[in-house]
């Protein structure tokens, strides 16, 4: 018997040793190496980087959600080799789980060269050190990130400023309506309060706004009444403030009054089909839903609108994006910034935008047919995610409480308050 | 060990046979051993070298933290609630998997017309991808769903009214009722597999003790609980400890079904998903290690105690 162990613990030590041994690439135990700190470009300093002037080999990762997606990349890709025939790219779709396979493939040291980075993680990613710092590239090329909306760009920024991702599209909410039932959209909060009214038990309605019980769509709400999560300086909790708490308090009376309703107690996906089916008149969601409800639902009649101005008095609402990045460990960072910078820049996101899938992320770039109440939104939108480490924490902690609050049928905005607050500042601490 | 209780062997020319034979036999065994070893015990070791440090994903250990992350764990409200509700779909699950598996084993051992149909068919449900049947699952218990549909039809709704239930109802999205929703999608897709273990244990029971129950006159009802049911306790011993290792893992359903925060309010959220969640979301390698260091500890723990109540288990 005492053989035996001996020989498992052998075998262990020898299966533990394979798994450690590296190849010596990373520090041992206690030795600390800071995410990304490799130079770039990798021209000689205080040369002007010209694109065009570099060859090689690029691997682009991205996820892929539909084949008008995929055509629209191929098209943005044949535009982009036609402009720099010496880059060559070799795309690669990430099927699956894109940020648990990417998280993997950063752990090996495996990532393609390009990469998209959704806003949701931006902060965790670069806090981790994945992502490769632009800045010294854009100063170099002097390439124009001045045309960007801050509300996408500001998203891909560490705490002091550097850029380590430029945004590929993006995203702002807009509210849809169903133009059958809504001939004129609320401008107001509190125009769309009295309108959902007024529609309860109209036509197959199950409820007149569709609404998710979360910040992801909560948080404009926030905003336009004046409310946040965070202070100005980014330092402390904010969501117990008065106007903050008036806010939450507001929402969820939407829910309790039956103005509003959860796409999953409607026997929806999410709210898009809720519009299409004429379980709810209005939603509000991003540029996505006009693609869906093109080909699902050709026949319910709808428009968007922008957001309603709430008791802030000023127009405002939130962003979803993602952007291009490079990866620390990428041995052809040159060749891919000269990708990067077609895709981000003014030529290669108007070819990738034509394509109807996507919204432009900066304002030098035509407005594809159908987008300009969401580009319209842009000009005023904040980050919708992506602008504090953690966030995704922060966020469950106030849909559990919110969900708690809606099932329990309290509807009480101080239990759902003190969680967040909670949790922001466990987050800011940590 | 067994070389002292066979006969002494005499003659050179046998010993070198012998090695040659054990030299065969490890030369087979090293590849699969090696994986073993690397792939399965490597990692596990590795997962608990990982938990005691600040790891980065990227270039590794950033500093020792020793028992930090497991400290951490037990304040950690959303971790306990995740081996809460681990252990409730424990506890359910596997009596109520084991009791469906057992009672159709029964059924299609008896010597009717069909039978192979009905195993074939009741086996079908764990053969389906459990991504695929999932969907097909939060389709039918969605507000207004098939599942719905069926309790009016059948008049059942004023036993549902009586619950607190209207007559429809988001069943995955009520947290009061989604691990329950779980436990029956996974209780009906498992039993079959459940079915086949208590089958081939079934079939293991030697008719003569049939014959004997018969002869002394106890009719069917006794047989099954007198002769049958004791005669499959390696076959309890058996499922149990699979079910057991397997409620403890569960993460497919629970991810599809609420997604990686375990939504509503934690109600889907098992120790894998939380796992999942603290290294793919939170991108925190360290403490998602630790989680699976509980986790495999709890698992290797669980057979131990299971032996107990079942006994001595068979030679396996």
């Amino acid at each position: 018997m005492r053989q035996r162990l001996l020989i498992l613990g052998a075998a262990m030590a020898l299966a533990f040793a394979a798994c450690t041994g590296d190849g010596g690439g990373s520090p041992g135990p206690g030795e600390t190496e800071p995410g990304g700190q490799t130079t770039a470009p990798q021209t000689p300093a205080g040369t002007a980087f010209d694109p065009s002037a570099i060859s090689g080999e690029v691997t682009l990762g991205q996820w892929e959600s539909s084949p008008a997606e995929r055509d629209a990349l191929t098209e943005a890709l044949d535009a982009f080799a036609q402009a720099y025939p010496n880059v060559t790219v070799n795309q690669e779709t990430i099927a699956g789980d894109y940020r648990a396979q990417m998280i993997t493939r950063f752990g090996a040291q495996d990532a393609p060269d390009l990469f998209y980075v959704n806003a949701e993680y931006a902060p965790e990613w670069i806090r981790e050190g994945f992502l490769e710092p632009l800045d010294d590239y854009i100063a170099a090329q002097g390439f124009d990130t001045s045309t960007f909306y801050e509300g996408y760009a500001n998203i891909f920024k560490g705490e002091d400023g550097t850029t380590y991702g430029l945004p590929k599209d993006g995203n702002t909410i807009a509210m849809a309506y169903n133009t059958d039932l809504v001939p004129n959209p609320p401008a107001t909060l509190d125009e769309l309060v009295s309108l959902a009214d007024s529609l309860k038990g109209q036509g197959d309605l199950k409820a007149p706004l569709c609404l998710s019980p979360g910040l992801d769509r909560g948080l404009a709400f926030l905003y336009a009444q004046g409310g946040s999560l965070l202070t100005d300086d980014n330092s402390a909790s904010a969501i117990d403030s008065a106007e903050s708490t008036a806010a939450v308090q507001w929402y969820l009376d939407l829910f309790k009054n039956g103005q509003g309703m959860a796409p999953g107690d409607m026997g929806d996906g999410w709210c898009g089909e809720a519009l299409g089916k004429g379980d709810a008149a209005i939603v509000f969601e991003g540029g996505w839903l006009l693609g869906y409800m093109d080909t699902e639902f050709p026949d319910t009649p709808w428009a968007f609108a922008e957001m309603p101005t709430g008791s802030s008095g000023e127009k405002v609402t939130i962003t979803y994006t993602a952007a291009y990045s490079i990866g620390v460990d990428s041995q052809n960072k040159d060749a891919a910034w000269v990708v990067l910078q077609y895709l981000t820049g003014p030529d290669g996101m108007g070819v990738w935008t034509q394509g109807g899938i996507a919204v432009p992320s900066r304002s030098d770039v035509p407005v594809p047919e159908g987008f300009d109440v969401i580009v319209a939104g842009a000009d005023y939108a904040r980050p919708g995610s992506g602008f504090m480490p953690g966030y995704n924490d922060v966020q469950k902690a106030f849909q559990d409480a919110m969900v708690a609050e809606i099932t329990g049928g309290s509807y009480s905005a101080d239990p759902v308050v003190s969680a967040t607050a909670d949790k922001i500042n466990e987050v800011l601490n940590q | 060990m067994t070389a002292a209780t066979q006969p002494q062997r005499t003659g050179r020319v046998r010993r070198v046979g012998e090695r040659q034979e054990a030299l065969a036999g490890y030369a087979f065994i090293a590849v699969p051993m090696a994986l073993f070893l690397v792939l399965n015990i490597g990692t596990t070791l590795y997962a608990f070298f990982i938990s005691v440090w600040d790891w980065n994903v990227r270039t590794g250990p950033r500093s020792f933290l020793g028992l930090g992350n497991f400290e951490r764990l037990l304040n950690d409200d959303i971790f306990l609630i995740a081996v809460k509700n681990s252990l409730y779909y424990t506890v359910i699950w596997v009596p109520l998997t084991m009791a469906i598996g057992l009672f159709l084993a029964v059924i299609v051992n008896q010597k009717i017309r069909g039978r192979t149909f009905f195993r074939a068919a009741f086996y079908f449900p764990a053969i389906a991808s459990s991504a695929a049947i999932t969907i097909l699952w939060i389709f039918l218990v969605q507000p207004g769903g098939l599942f719905d549909e069926i309790r009016g039809a059948l008049g059942l709704n004023p036993l549902f009214a009586a619950m607190g239930y209207g007559p429809t109802h988001n069943w995955m999205g009520d947290p009061a009722t989604a691990m329950n929703s779980i436990i029956i999608l996974n209780a009906w897709t498992t039993s079959g597999t459940f079915m086949l273990f208590y089958l081939a244990a079934l079939q293991s029971i030697s008719n003569d003790v049939y014959e004997a129950a018969a002869i002394d006159g106890a009719g069917a009802w006794q047989t099954f609980w007198r002769v049958t049911f004791p005669l499959l306790r390696p076959g309890h011993f058996f499922v149990a400890t699979v079910g057991v290792i397997g409620a403890l893992q569960l993460f497919d359903q629970v991810r599809i079904g609420g997604g990686p925060n375990g939504d509503p309010n934690n109600a889907l959220m098992s120790v894998v998903l939380y796992l999942y969640n603290a290294a793919f979301i939170q991108v925190n390698l360290d403490y998602a290690a630790a989680v699976g260091v509980v986790l495999f500890l709890v698992i290797f723990a669980a057979p131990l105690v299971q032996r107990r109540i079942f006994g001595s288990g068979p030679a396996w």
